[in-house]
């Protein structure tokens, strides 16, 4: 496998804990989460700042993660006890993030140069990027077990009829606004590790990191959706394997689009239309059906 | 069991439009009464299932089960006391979650939801054992999507759903109004029968007079936010449909 392959391959599955919490906000409870973008950011910017000042990895990725998950729980609040809508409580907190990232970080940049990264914790080859990429599905088989066990639970099943029925729910016992919180605030600490491994892979944060990452995950949920629809499969266990799976077809697309020579600049455009194809394709696909 | 205190809901308070849709009622219903109530659009019937379960709350008085005034508890905490079969029966299950699930959380609503996998081959048993009382195969789906039942099957398996643990009083808001007329004996036969062996209290909603006078012990008419007749067991029981058609 080349180099550049296999760096996609790893982004894509850095990226996957981001796609697994936006997975709990839009697919489970049906909330367009847009703290995203900052608490990515977050996630990256605690890890920028704990590392560079010598903190213990086994330290900085809880942290990173509870950071995010703080975040999330702010946007849940506004949203359930304010009764605002939940995108405008996102872009809310993702404003807000904008300035704590700028804070906590004291500039704009904070470069990784010369400090151990989680990726350089098991060495099974002489290739560092074999033993990042083995990391990292360690780390993402971990997480995929832990979310289909979580969403088979008593918990993790009142979560999935939050989403679905809350009429029933909140009539069965369940405490809605409460689940909702919980919900954002995983969602956003998983959000937050994908900003922890990723500030690792690239070597730096940087304040703008997380500008349009929202899309990104976004593109690999709905390859998810397109998939569980083509195979009509309703398990969570195959629907967290799409996940994974369009994780890693949507960052195969962004290297491809790169290797072709088109310009970085455009590289947002064409994340945007990648996604935008993925959801137009099901209308226009049944429009040309019908007729 | 339930007894309401001067309970009054007003809508839109001070504008215009403000419509007092439950009047100063007073109530007491006994521990295992089936209650059926009817009235015209409007009445307060649904009103009253309404500030029961929790959905909205009352501009005035008390609302007081088993002593304990749950006026002013949030609907989540009321699920102790009382369950809902709703008018839609859409409203009562959860169509992406398969039965078992739904059935699992059903008997967790007085419990803490917690993070353990509670559907084992125990709890499985419990509700094929249920679930077979239907007589409408079911127990042979438990692990489809709620959602690829039909109206009158899902709104039985919300009965059941209801009295899967040791709920205490069934709301039931119309369920049979968007049924079939076979569903609908299906699911008035199933309330009396719970009500029978377990002796859970049942308010029951119906627009279907002949139903209203066929089950239940007591029966109330509601009309422009009152209880305009009460009448229990032997009285019930000489009613006839004429009667019920007068008094409306």
């Amino acid at each position: 496998m080349s180099t550049f392959l296999i760096s996609a391959v790893q982004l894509a599955l850095c990226l996957v804990p981001m796609a697994m919490g936006i997975f709990i906000t839009m697919k489970v409870f049906g909330i367009p989460d847009i703290t995203t973008d900052g608490s990515y950011t977050l996630g990256a910017t605690v890890t920028a700042v704990m590392m560079s000042n010598h903190m213990p990895i086994w330290m900085v990725m809880p942290m990173s993660m509870a950071a995010g998950a703080i975040s999330g729980s702010i946007t849940g609040f506004i949203h359930t006890k304010f009764n605002i809508d939940a995108l405008l409580s996102g872009i809310l907190v993702m404003t807000a993030l904008y300035s704590v990232n700028l804070i906590i970080m004291g500039r704009s940049n904070i470069p990784l140069i010369d400090i151990e990264t989680l990726f350089q914790f098991i060495s099974i080859s002489e290739d560092q990027n074999i033993n990042a990429l083995f990391v990292t599905v360690l780390l993402v088989l971990t997480l995929y077990f832990l979310l289909i066990y979580l969403l088979k639970t008593d918990f993790g099943i009142s979560m999935r009829a939050t989403g679905n029925n809350p009429i029933m729910t909140k009539s069965l016992g369940v405490n809605n606004d409460k689940i909702k919180i919980i919900g954002l605030a995983m969602s956003n600490a998983l959000t937050a590790m994908s900003g922890f491994l990723v500030a690792q892979y690239q070597g730096f944060a940087d304040i703008n990191m997380g500008i349009g990452i929202v899309i990104t995950g976004l593109g690999s949920v709905l390859i998810a959706d397109a998939l569980k629809k083509a195979f009509r499969i309703q398990k969570i266990g195959y629907q967290l394997l799409f996940l994974i799976i369009g994780s890693l077809m949507f960052q195969q697309v962004l290297a491809i689009t790169l290797s072709l020579g088109t310009d970085p600049a455009l590289l947002k455009m064409v994340t945007a239309s990648f996604v935008l194809i993925i959801v137009a394709l099901p209308g226009i696909h049944k429009r040309y059906s019908k007729n | 069991m339930i007894a309401i205190k001067q309970l009054t809901k007003t809508y839109n308070i001070g504008e215009e439009n403000e419509v007092v849709a439950l009047s100063a009622l007073d109530l007491e219903v006994k521990e295992g009464d089936f209650v059926m109530i009817v009235g015209s659009n409007g009445s307060g019937k649904s009103t009253l299932m309404n500030l029961l379960l929790g959905v909205t709350k009352p501009t005035s008085g008390k609302i007081l089960v088993d002593g304990n005034d749950i006026s002013g508890l949030a609907q989540h905490r009321r699920s102790k006391w009382i369950s809902m079969v709703f008018q839609n029966p859409s409203n009562g299950t959860a169509s992406e979650l398969t039965i078992l699930e739904n059935f699992r959380l059903a008997s967790l609503r007085t419990q803490a939801k917690g993070l353990k996998i509670g559907m084992d081959a125990k709890f499985r048993e419990k509700v094929i054992e249920l679930v077979s009382t239907l007589g409408m195969g079911l127990e042979k789906k438990l692990d489809q999507p709620m959602g690829s039942l039909s109206g009158g099957q899902r709104q039985a398996l919300t009965l059941l759903m209801g009295v899967i643990d040791d709920t205490k009083i069934l709301l039931m808001d119309e369920p049979t109004s968007a049924l079939d007329p076979r569903s609908s004996e299906i699911i008035i036969k199933l309330a009396e029968k719970i009500n029978l062996e377990k002796g859970i209290t049942i308010l029951f909603v119906t627009h279907s007079m002949k139903d209203a006078l066929q089950y239940g012990n007591r029966l109330l008419m509601f009309h422009s936010g009152k209880i305009t007749k009460d009448i229990k067991a032997d009285e019930k029981k000489r009613l006839t449909l004429s009667n019920l058609y007068d008094w409306f």
